[in-house]
């Protein structure tokens, strides 16, 4: 029997399949130089020029409301050009965000159940699955603190033993879309217009970008002119002819006097380097009145039972894509370290693959023996109707 | 008169030449007040509230498809086979697509009214911080200690209020 596990939450723009193990973009494409098509989910590696792209995402601040476009990307994935899925004979793991609200959820049920109708759905928060691979691989703990940063948001959710403790969930409402969107401001002010150049910015992002362990010290650095500035980068902008893919130039090939000779577009980025990600950190940096993750973690514990705080504490868990900015584990450590009383044990973990961490929770659910007793069946479905899974599924 | 602009961003003043040939040094940071019209605080927060929304954007471009005609009806390709055997059961009419088509506003307000005690979206939300707030240069994005005068952005140093001023100072809306 086949499972698919589809965790489409973490950052509400990846979907992850359970055969191939591929990360794959939630949403379509439109492109300015192929006027006809719309490209869904992976077909953007056929897209020529990915300037100017236009995404349509099926979700709005982390919650699925566009369901036609969802259902688009699903087509794509499940049939016969990609996936080639039997619905009949398959159950399906999904992942969906906290709190979600019930019209999506009885939505997400007739569409599983009724237009695609897989066999058995488990619908689940990433949190939960991240959560269960954590206990899998540490089996005498009894909490753990899931940090989700994702595209829409950061969620904070203590897990006690395996339950998700709902007082204590914390959203703070940045993710990397806000993170994006800021640097391609930034950019556009102060050197080159990219406001529409969303996937270009991303990848800047992803490349020149880390989280600061001294904030005001890099400050200082980044002020310095010539070479004694270790923190400005050059960037070299893809024109998608000779050059398919942004890339940062190494310090040895800089130029700090002058221009440079060749054709390149470059970006020049010192500060924004650290501003960005530290928004996570601080979001009021940018006028979202909102406590950063640091804060978050110790607040959500301190909400939770006297006895449990020191486990929670022991076992702090960084999933989502945010996290992949190098420093932003150290960071964490550092901050929560910093305000929390030195006779807890404060022990901080980035997994070796954040993004698809939730995933391969996913995966071992799908093995474990109680799996059948978690799922809802079609016939269940068609029984019972919604109150099934209301009852069944934890979101 | 003439204004040397270019040299207003490295001197820390404006000289401007009026016709009479007298000289008079005009100091950037202290301009006549009621040359510059000053916002209120209300009007300030509104600007900063939309600056916030557009950061919500997906897209700053319009859709490539939107001004294209209405295609055709579409030419059956050699794709869609007559696939047998699986009978995918249509979709239901109306009702179906309208429940499917709520923004994400009309969720939240279905989620406000439905009284749901306990934790929920909203109760979820991060607090404010308890931290004061820094600021930054709203040009150059360093550490600021000033703010315009006349529509609160932050500044770091003259010559970024000068850049400033003439970029963006109630000239550059989101």
């Amino acid at each position: 029997r086949e499972i698919v596990v589809l965790t489409s939450s973490i950052s509400s723009r990846v979907l992850l399949f359970l055969f191939s193990h591929s990360v794959i973009p939630n949403c379509q494409f439109r492109s300015k130089t192929s006027r006809l098509k719309t490209f869904t989910a992976n077909q953007l590696d056929e897209i020529k020029d990915p300037s100017g792209l236009f995404y349509i995402l099926p979700f709005q601040k982390g919650y699925l409301v566009n369901w036609d476009v969802q259902r688009k990307v699903w087509d794509h994935l499940f049939g016969k050009e990609m996936f080639k899925v039997d619905f009949a004979d398959t159950s399906v793991v999904i992942t969906e965000p906290y709190f979600n609200f019930t019209s999506i959820q009885e939505s997400m049920n007739e569409i599983l159940f009724e237009e695609y109708q897989f066999q058995a759905a488990l619908r689940i928060n990433a949190g939960s699955l991240s959560a269960h691979r954590y206990f899998q691989m540490n089996n005498q703990e009894l909490c753990c603190i899931v940090v989700d940063s994702g595209f829409s948001f950061t969620h904070i959710v203590p897990y006690c033993r395996g339950k998700k403790m709902k007082d204590g969930i914390c959203r703070i409402n940045v993710g990397g879309k806000l993170l994006t969107n800021h640097l391609k401001e930034i950019i556009s002010y102060r050197q080159l217009h990219v406001m529409d150049e969303t996937h270009v910015i991303n990848q800047v992002k992803e490349d020149v970008c880390y989280v600061s362990q001294d904030f005001y010290k890099d400050m200082d650095i980044a002020q310095l002119k010539g070479e004694d500035n270790t923190v400005m980068r050059d960037y070299v902008l893809p024109d998608f002819s000779s050059i398919k893919k942004g890339f940062c130039k190494p310090r040895e090939e800089m130029n700090f006097t002058g221009k440079y000779k060749t054709g390149e577009q470059i970006l020049r980025l010192a500060n924004e380097r650290f501003a960005v990600p530290e928004m996570l950190f601080h979001p009021s940096d940018i006028g979202i009145h909102e406590i950063g993750i640091p804060e978050a973690l110790v607040n959500s514990i301190n909400n939770m039972p006297e006895e449990m705080q020191p486990h929670f504490y022991k076992n702090i868990v960084l999933t989502g894509g945010n996290t992949l900015f190098p420093g932003f584990r150290d960071r964490v450590y550092k901050e929560v370290r910093s305000l929390t009383p030195t006779d807890f044990q404060v022990s901080v973990l980035q997994p070796p693959n954040p993004i698809s961490y939730p995933w391969e929770g996913g995966k071992l659910l799908a093995e474990n023996p109680d799996f059948d007793e978690m799922v809802v069946t079609r016939e269940d479905y068609e029984e019972n109707g919604h109150f099934i899974c209301e009852e069944k599924f934890d979101i | 008169t003439a204004c040397c602009s270019s040299s207003a961003r490295i001197s820390r003043s404006v000289t401007l030449v009026t016709v009479r040939g007298k000289v008079k040094t005009h100091h950037l940071r202290s301009q006549d007040p009621g040359q510059r019209r000053v916002l209120d605080c209300a009007t300030r927060q509104r600007r900063l509230t939309r600056q916030l929304e557009a950061l919500e954007k997906d897209n700053f471009q319009d859709d490539p498809h939107a001004s294209l005609p209405q295609l055709a009806k579409r030419l059956p390709q050699f794709d869609d086979s007559n696939e047998s055997g699986k009978k995918r059961k249509k979709t239901r009419g109306d009702h179906f697509k309208l429940r499917f088509r709520k923004n994400f506003q009309a969720l939240l307000e279905e989620e406000e009214l439905s009284g749901n005690e306990g934790p929920n979206y909203l109760t979820a939300c991060a607090e404010p911080s308890k931290l004061p707030q820094r600021h930054f240069c709203a040009v150059c994005g360093f550490p600021s200690p000033y703010t315009c005068i006349s529509c609160g952005a932050r500044y770091c140093c003259v010559r970024c209020l000068g850049t400033h001023h003439e970029t963006r100072c109630l000239k550059w809306t989101v």
